[in-house]
């Protein structure tokens, strides 16, 4: 019988200070997130050197928790797993320094996890039977891009957004409409009850069909707005939101069915904070099942960020021999490759 | 007691071994390699310098500044992460308390100043009284034009973040350079003087003296007045 892998994953890129333990790649025995959200939504955004205090504050009983609820010791331990980009390079810093220094104490191997290539693993945990190959649409604050996963280390980068993210213009919008930050469910909240086709908000095309642009929708929404209100209109937000959202929908979805006609493939993961867009999920899904392929998506609590996915990535680093240096920096551009 | 030291407050990385008093191994550098990446590698090579297993130590010892907000954290993770996984004493020293201490037997009061940005530092002033080092004033933000301020007429010898320095008034010198960087082994010698049994197990919840809120902090409390 194979002997039991434990992986520590531990998570500090953007406002979650999250510690996790993942038995096996594929069983989560502990997720531990301490949210800062509240904390940073009077000034309407993430603040850099807040976000690094709490971590600080919170990183070392975070861990000792996810340890404790995975009855654990330390010891016991096989590798730790950390983000180390990308992120607020301060904020990754504090879990990166942690995460060393207890693998350095206890001779544990060291594995820096890509926090983007974390977010597409973790669709292992929801799906215990999903497989490379598949395609991956990283929905995200900080990215839009998809991937042909062909293994479980090795990837594909078919396309990205060339501008901002899909949730940069879900947060700004909402912000521009008076809502708090995260602005992604606030949007999603707003578009209930508004009707997806009151408005035509037009996306770019692109000569690359993997690739995406959502600067001018942004701007075509943010237009929108000023010019209802020096018209003095009143402004439906809700119509606003749904037809947004439906236009950010259509263009991910648009690309996913290229990606996967053209490659064959029969699998597809959302992954990323937007990946908890419901409205996404639900048409994402249908789109797919239309097509004959199929949609997975991590359960909302592994949408957003944790360390759940840090782990179940470094769990498959580690099988494969991946090791990192304790010379090992933060990289807050970090790329998909 | 064996201790740990680590001091990454400023744009020294300062590490040291320490036994009873005894410095075993030392390592300080200031050649802009970034914190994150030469600590631990560091830590590592001061061990095999020492011959002294990782189990045998008995504390670690951390500048808690004033300093580098990311720098003070970098070192803090670094010593609570190991303090915790071998479960042992976490010590917290002043930043500015350790820069006065490389001024042993100094009869002078001391001034010890780090950065704080915007022509700004920040300044405390220590006396040793016998083998007690006082601390006459505590630390505050000082601008550059006011520094002396706090001093008065009285001799005093300036360390620290200082060499930018000039035009000091007579009565005022500067520290010989090799004695004006942080060094670890005082903050293990400082360490072990007030190590409290107690106080010294607990490796959560210590935060830097960070002496100053965020700025994003300030400016919203200014709009919001």
């Amino acid at each position: 019988m194979q002997k039991d892998i434990y992986i520590l994953g531990i998570e500090s890129s953007c406002d979650e200070t999250a510690a996790a333990v993942v038995k096996n790649g594929r069983e989560v025995l502990s997720n531990i997130i301490s949210s800062q959200i509240v904390i940073h939504r009077k000034f309407g955004g993430v603040v850099p050197e807040i976000a690094s205090r709490k971590h600080i504050e919170n990183i070392m009983p975070v861990i000792d928790e996810a340890l404790a609820k995975a009855n654990l010791a330390l010891e016991d331990i096989d590798a730790v797993a950390v983000t180390y980009g990308p992120g607020l390079v301060g904020a990754l810093l504090v879990g990166l320094s942690a995460a060393k220094s207890l693998a350095w104490a206890l001779d544990k191997p060291l594995i820096g996890v890509n926090h983007l290539e974390g977010h597409i693993f973790a669709n292992f945990l929801n799906d215990k039977d999903l497989e490379p190959p598949f395609m991956a649409l990283v929905v995200s604050g900080g990215h839009t891009a998809l991937l042909h996963v062909k293994g479980y280390n090795e990837f594909e980068l078919l396309g990205q957004s060339r501008d901002d993210a899909a949730g940069e213009a879900f947060d700004k919008i909402a912000r521009v409409m008076g809502r708090p930050y995260p602005g992604g469910p606030e949007i999603e909240k707003l578009a209930e009850t508004g009707n997806p086709d009151a408005i035509h908000f037009p996306t770019a095309k692109l000569d690359n069909p993997y690739e995406f642009s959502f600067s001018g929708l942004k701007s075509a929404v943010l237009n929108y707005l000023h010019n209802e209100e020096q018209a003095g209109r009143a402004v439906n937000y809700n119509d606003v939101a749904a037809s947004f959202q439906n236009a950010v929908v259509n263009a991910l979805c648009e690309r996913a069915v290229y990606a996967m006609q053209q490659s064959g493939l029969k699998n597809i993961v959302l992954a990323g904070g937007v990946s908890a867009n419901k409205v996404l999920q639900n048409r994402l899904a249908e789109t797919m099942e239309k097509i004959g392929c199929h949609l997975v998506h991590p359960t909302p609590i592994l949408c957003t960020d944790n360390a759940v996915m840090i782990a179940c990535r470094g769990h498959f680093m580690y099988q494969a021999g991946m090791r990192s240096p304790l010379d090992l920096n933060a990289q807050p551009s970090l790329k998909l490759k | 007691m064996l201790i740990l030291g680590i001091d990454t407050a400023t744009k020294v990385c300062s590490v040291a071994l320490t036994l009873d008093g005894r410095v075993l191994a030392e390592h300080n550098s200031t050649d802009g390699i970034a914190h994150s990446r030469r600590l631990l590698p560091e830590i590592d090579g001061l061990l095999k310098t020492a011959q002294v297993a990782k189990e045998d130590i008995d504390m670690v010892a951390v500048s808690m500044g004033p300093g580098s907000f990311t720098g003070l954290r970098i070192g803090l993770a670094t010593a609570e992460a190991i303090a915790y996984a071998r479960k042992r004493f976490l010590h917290g020293v002043n930043t500015l308390e350790a820069l006065a201490y490389n001024l042993r037997g100094e009869k002078k009061i001391i001034s010890p100043l780090i950065d704080a940005q915007k022509g700004n530092f920040y300044q405390a002033l220590y006396q040793w009284q016998g083998d007690e080092l006082v601390c006459l004033e505590p630390v505050a933000i000082v601008n550059q034009g006011k520094l002396w301020e706090r001093i008065g007429d009285r001799p005093a010898i300036v360390t620290g973040e200082c060499g930018a320095l000039q035009n000091l008034p007579e009565h005022i010198e500067l520290a010989t350079e090799d004695l004006r960087s942080p060094l670890a082994k005082s903050l293990c010698a400082i360490a072990e003087r007030n190590f409290d049994e107690e106080k010294d197990k607990n490796f959560f919840g210590l935060e830097p003296f960070y002496i100053r809120r965020s700025e994003a902090e300030e400016l919203w409390e200014q709009r919001h007045r």
